[in-house]
């Protein structure tokens, strides 16, 4: 018996996407997950514009996480003229970074991911049964969004961060005001927790390899090493490990390494990094169903939960220490040069790079988000995950295969990359 | 009483998501917003999604490619209103800022096309189909959403706004950027953000498009007195909304290289 199954428009994720299915005699013989999100060429737009400004339009890629587009953008350029940011610069983009996780979870946990476990068509839907979880989530959005006005002038495309410091520093009353309403949301998190560890999720292993920065005394954000439980690898060197090529039929491209698909995201930062979380995130951890390590990406969503914790903790702890002062931007010294950025956001390791000339002018851009290097991850778990459900009703494999593809909270917008094709 | 709602649909074609995303980040009001409308269709974050009769369509996102266009086409045909959502509806917004760039820039990154996936000229909504209202921004104010909606709920017409940027940011009390020397596009750009960027230090760069009344070769000449050269504003001003400001080409009288053809009609 043959069927086939197409998801034209894959709702409840960022951006579009399709996914067809082919299965004959038990066995998957098309698996094809595509972005059909038109082409915006970010890399090529940034061709030829100012150094300060490639934050502000590649910005744009994503809504969901445009902080975390700001930061990397930053940061490569920063690396191309050899500028390094002061201590403080370094806490407040790592609070822009913790406040938009903490948002992106929130709202991917709430509103994308748990319709389809509680038998709902959308969050909206369970308001009725379930407003006090919604509450939940819309209390963590609200702090989390919060933060991002405070530190970042704006929670979508923030505007203070720029090249060389701060352009305007958070007033001191309105931090201490943040630290209120990240203690008064904990209680929020850690509900979010139990209600994560409570679902059921389907046992299923991924053939992968799980990558994300590491540090050695920290829960990694905007440094590290790219690693796995079996390699690691300096953020410069990353075009000698990550490869990439083009799908035909999308206008996102897969990103392999050595030929191995790999995945990125809270469950590989969990993987590689649990040791560093914050207390209060281990014993949400402890108490979980999760045993790390796990390949199992519909365990991603406990991953993010446990993460919200682990990020309101280190907020609150980077905000007591942190005594904000009135440090004006840096003037840069310009050279000729190629940078490159890497940090975690929501859903991976973000990259951006940038090659400047000697006047400040970009002459070259790249840009590889976290969902590009899933993409393959996905389709290929789709391909592995189906043949265990293949004898259930058509809408019970489509529930398995949709909830897994947002368990990866994909995001097709920011996945839209380009890069040549090279078919070594 | 339900059926006496107005029918809602939120639809994005290719963008970020954050204008979607201004709709829910009002999280003290969304749950009651929702109430008040008979909400059919917001495929983000809906799964039942009803292809029918609206009587708003809010729609994020710009025309990049012919199956945007499909779409477009479809929303516009099934509803009464069409509400073009933040900045990529409304002005073709950063990814139509391709249009000015040099197709060298990003020849390399075309791949190969397969049938599903046809790039059209970046544009905005009302490149193709007629847009009733524009929420202007990117992102959009989250509060004018709200407002917006309530507005038609209760009957009212929604307003646009044309006061400049400036107003609203003397009243906040910041210091002018343009004399601290930044190349702050607010004497031009509509208001109605409450100056949000220069509020966190940040120059403007005109994402709410410009007012009916601006008075462009001033604004150029302030910018060029502040030592920027012709190029770089330009870049700035057609960054959010170059297909807003066509008469850029004529005010700079330079040969700026465009592109393939005019966005079609």
């Amino acid at each position: 018996m043959s069927k086939s199954i197409t998801l034209n428009h894959i709702t409840k994720i960022e951006g579009h996407a399709s996914l067809k299915l082919g299965i004959s005699r038990g066995k998957v013989n098309v698996c094809e997950l595509s972005s059909v999100e038109g082409s915006r060429y970010f890399e090529g737009i940034v061709k030829g514009r100012k150094f300060f400004e490639a934050h502000e339009i590649t910005s744009r890629i994503c809504g969901i996480c445009s902080c975390a587009h700001v930061i990397a953008a930053i940061s490569a350029v920063e690396d191309a003229v050899g500028y390094v940011p002061t201590y403080q610069t370094i806490q407040l983009r790592k609070l822009l970074t913790l406040g938009e996780r903490i948002r992106s979870h929130a709202t991917h946990l709430y509103f994308l991911a748990l319709p389809d476990y509680l038998g709902y068509e959308s969050a909206l839907a369970m308001a009725g049964k379930y407003r006090k979880q919604l509450q939940n989530a819309l209390n963590l959005m609200k702090a989390g969004n919060g933060m991002l006005k405070v530190i970042g002038g704006r929670d979508l495309h923030p505007v203070s961060a720029t090249v060389g410091g701060w352009l305007k520093h958070p007033k001191k009353e309105d931090l201490k005001k943040l630290e209120l309403n990240l203690e008064a949301v904990k209680e929020d998190a850690i509900k979010t927790c139990n209600l994560f560890f409570s679902l059921s999720y389907p046992k299923f292993e991924s053939d992968t390899e799980c990558f994300s920065l590491v540090e050695e005394k920290e829960y990694a954000m905007l440094s590290g090493r790219f690693s796995s439980s079996k390699t690691s690898f300096e953020k410069h060197k990353y075009r000698d490990f990550v490869k990439e090529y083009h799908e035909p039929r999308s206008t996102a491209n897969f990103v392999v390494k050595s030929d191995h698909r790999y995945m990125v995201g809270a469950l590989s930062r969990m993987d590689n990094s649990s040791d560093k979380l914050s207390n209060g995130a281990k014993k949400m951890l402890k108490k979980s169903p999760m045993k790390l390590p796990s390949k199992n990406p519909y365990l991603n969503n406990v991953a993010q939960a446990i993460e919200i914790v682990h990020c309101i903790d280190e907020s609150l702890r980077i905000l007591e220490i942190l005594n904000i002062q009135n440090e004006p931007v840096e003037k840069i010294k310009l050279k000729a040069g190629t940078g490159v950025g890497a940090i975690e956001v929501p859903r991976g390791t973000l990259w951006h790079e940038y090659t400047l000339d000697d006047k400040g002018t970009i002459t070259n851009a790249n840009i590889i988000t976290p969902t590009a290097q899933n993409l393959l991850n996905i389709q290929e778990d789709i391909r592995m995950f189906v043949p265990s459900v293949i004898k259930q009703k058509k809408e019970k494999i489509v529930l398995g295969i949709e909830k897994l593809i947002r368990s990866y909270d994909p995001c097709f917008s920011c996945s839209a990359h380009f890069l040549e094709v090279n078919w070594k | 009483m339900a059926d006496q709602k107005l029918k809602m649909g939120f639809y994005g074609i290719t963008g970020c998501a954050g204008c979607l995303l201004s709709v829910i980040f009002n999280e003290d009001e969304i749950l009651d917003l929702v109430q008040l409308v008979d909400l059919k269709a917001f495929p983000f974050i809906k799964e039942v999604n009803a292809d029918e009769e609206f009587d708003y369509v809010f729609v994020e996102g710009l025309v990049a490619d012919k199956g945007d266009l499909e779409v477009l086409q479809k929303l516009r045909k099934n509803s009464k209103f069409l509400v073009s959502l933040g900045a990529c509806a409304c002005t073709g917004c950063v990814p139509a800022y391709r249009q000015y760039t040099l197709k060298e820039n990003y020849e390399h990154l075309l791949y190969r096309k397969q049938n599903n996936v046809e790039d059209l000229q970046p544009t905005p909504v009302d490149a193709h189909v007629k847009s009733d209202y524009y929420i202007p921004g990117c992102p959009p104010d989250k509060k004018e959403i709200v407002t917006f909606i309530k507005n038609v709920v209760l009957g009212k017409q929604p307003k646009p706004l044309d006061n400049p940027v400036c107003i609203e940011c003397r009243k906040n009390g910041n210091q002018c950027l343009l004399d601290l020397g930044k190349p702050c596009l607010g004497p031009i750009t509509a208001g109605g953000c409450n100056a949000v960027c220069i509020n966190g230090g940040f120059e403007c760069w005109g994402c709410r498009g410009p007012t009916k009344d601006m008075n462009l070769d001033l604004m150029i000449n302030i910018l060029r007195q502040k030592g920027f050269d012709d190029k770089f504003i330009q870049d700035r001003m057609r960054t959010f909304v170059g297909l807003k400001l066509p008469m850029l080409e004529k005010v700079f009288n330079v040969n700026v290289k465009i592109n393939n053809s005019k966005p079609h009609n």
